[in-house]
């Protein structure tokens, strides 16, 4: 296909290795904008779509991505059969994947995926999968952004994607609900997420009894053990003859949703949900605090910003206001959580903060085929600007990382910094170092970090707020 | 044969199929019923086999995952 007179042929022209699963759809991500090549198949299941009300409503809602044909010259075998068409996507700002969200950010992008799923077999479609990889987020609103995922339905057709919807979405979700366990690990463990037989091993006896365990995890498990060498052609075939239809799809659809809606996870009480309302942290550092982050923010305007232990969030939504995008991670999911749930209620300029659960002691890595299909964090966009408030001592006493090794860290991640470090004095200081054996961590000192810091970063800003035991520090990477 | 043409990307798992014709309430429960009198009607060998054995996807063709 030649690109349209006046259409400038994107650089690095190849296909996005996480997107080779489909092989009617490939994306392809340059500088210009992100795009989606089609197969012939996908181009007509594209046409019906583009045709639908479907389309036109629910990308008007935000709630489905941006979307047009474009012309752009594509390599020939970027699909089997060559490309009959290609599509322009709005860009997503930052993308995140499920083991970085929270319960209630995993639930809503599952009942996003069965409204939509709903809606599509309402217009003779049907989504022809079912991850949570399909779901982006901006700020804290999610966004599907798998076009290629909607088909033309056949009638007697089941819902291809009923048992990814279970291993991706409702046992990740029940795990959480039912047991208190975070689904993180278990989703970052597999990208195939938890199988129904594994589900209903670690589920208990008592957990049987619970809404949709028996159906969805018990049934579904011993069905996959009794038929799951069973010819899936066979089945198919046979439920065609039986009269299976549409009606059958839309009926369990509308359960799951239910069953999802319904799902809840009752907050633990950790030791950081309420960090950001401590009374240790006096009135008057939290206004210095501010009034240094905003006016480090104003001066940067940075396209994105990251907020590393973010906690409640107040220091990303100030830096929102002068970044075009702000990722505030934490390591501490109900915090995250929690946070999640007040930005869902704000407007501007909250709409601009997508909350993630993150450990940066344990980041998200590459993984999945060849190790590129999700990449690891820093790989998705690099900030230019981080803030890194009240965390060092976290990181340097509590998971034992040398200081020079978290300033070295920020050095390759961002350009512009803003970094709290709270001295030995610091009563929270005082308290991590008397957990620790003879009070060691002899790196931990001010003096030394700013020795380590100036080494990395050029110092702008140097403040010390009233309560005297913390110093905030703005400052830019060297070269 | 026309199903062999609209086999999806992704393996929907047989045991999860047939999961759908218990979980879909009224309108499944009809066809439930019939799928399982044609299984009952081809045990007893008054009805045969939709697809011939020759046909059938060997085990590790079927699969069982997603994707």
């Amino acid at each position: 296909m030649a690109p349209a007179e006046g259409v400038s042929e994107p650089n690095l022209l190849s296909a996005e290795p996480g997107s080779y699963r489909d092989p009617d759809s490939r994306v392809i991500v340059t500088q210009e904008g992100v795009y989606r090549a089609l197969s012939q198949s996908g181009l007509e299941d594209w046409q019906v779509l583009h045709g639908s009300e479907l389309f036109a409503d629910e990308v008007a809602r935000g709630r489905l991505i941006a979307t047009e044909a474009t012309e752009l010259a594509v390599p020939d075998d970027l699909l089997t059969g060559g490309a009959a068409g290609v599509l322009a996507h709005e860009r997503i700002p930052f993308v995140s994947y499920p083991y970085e969200w929270t319960f209630g950010m995993l639930r809503e992008a599952g009942l996003l995926q069965l409204d939509l799923l709903d809606r599509a077999l309402g217009e003779q479609m049907i989504l022809k999968d079912s991850t949570p990889y399909n779901v982006q987020w901006r700020g804290a609103t999610p966004v599907f952004v798998d076009i290629g995922s909607f088909e033309r339905h056949r009638e007697s057709e089941p819902w291809i994607g009923y048992r990814q919807f279970c291993t991706l979405f409702l046992f990740p979700l029940m795990f959480q609900a039912y047991r208190d366990v975070p689904f993180h690990p278990w989703l970052r463990g597999s990208l195939e997420g938890i199988s129904p037989v594994e589900a209903a091993a670690v589920l208990s006896l008592r957990d049987r009894f619970r809404r949709g365990v028996p159906m969805h995890v018990a049934l579904h498990a011993r069905m996959e053990r009794r038929h799951g060498s069973d010819s899936g052609r066979e089945v198919k075939e046979n439920l065609r003859q039986a009269g299976f239809k549409v009606e059958i799809v839309r009926a369990n659809v509308r359960k799951m949703r239910k069953l999802v809606e319904r799902l809840q996870w009752k907050l633990p009480d950790t030791a950081w949900t309420g960090y950001g309302a401590d009374p240790g942290y006096a009135d008057e550092d939290r206004k210095a605090k501010e009034r240094f982050v905003a006016a480090a923010a104003e001066r940067r305007t940075p396209a994105l910003t990251w907020d590393l232990g973010t906690n409640d969030g107040n220091y990303a939504r100030i830096a929102a206001r002068s970044s075009d995008y702000v990722i505030a991670m934490d390591a501490d999911h109900a915090t995250v959580e929690q946070l999640y749930r007040a930005l869902r209620g704000e407007g501007a300029p909250a709409d601009k903060v997508l909350p993630l659960v993150i450990d940066l002691c344990d980041p998200s890595p590459d993984r999945g085929w060849r190790n590129l299909e999700r990449p690891a964090l820093a790989k998705r966009g690099k900030p230019q600007l981080t803030l890194c408030l009240a965390l060092i001592h976290h990181l340097s006493i509590t998971r034992n990382v040398p200081v020079r090794e978290v300033v070295a860290w920020l050095a390759t991640l961002t350009s512009g910094l803003v970094i709290e470090f709270p001295t030995r004095e610091d009563p929270m200081v005082k308290r991590l170092l008397a957990a620790k054996r003879d009070e060691g961590h002899a790196d931990y000192d001010l003096a030394h970090f700013e020795r380590c810091l100036e080494e990395r970063f050029e110092v702008q800003n140097r403040l010390e707020l009233p309560s005297g035991t913390r110093v905030l520090f703005e400052a830019t990477a060297r070269g | 044969m026309l199903y062999t043409t609209i086999l999806a990307y992704l393996d929907p798992g047989t045991g999860s199929m047939l999961v759908q014709l218990l979980v879909g309430g009224v309108a499944a429960a009809g066809v439930a019923l019939k799928l399982y009198w044609h299984r009952f009607l081809r045990l007893l060998r008054i009805r045969k086999d939709d697809v011939p054995p020759s046909e059938r996807p060997t085990r590790a063709e079927a699969g069982d995952g997603p994707g």
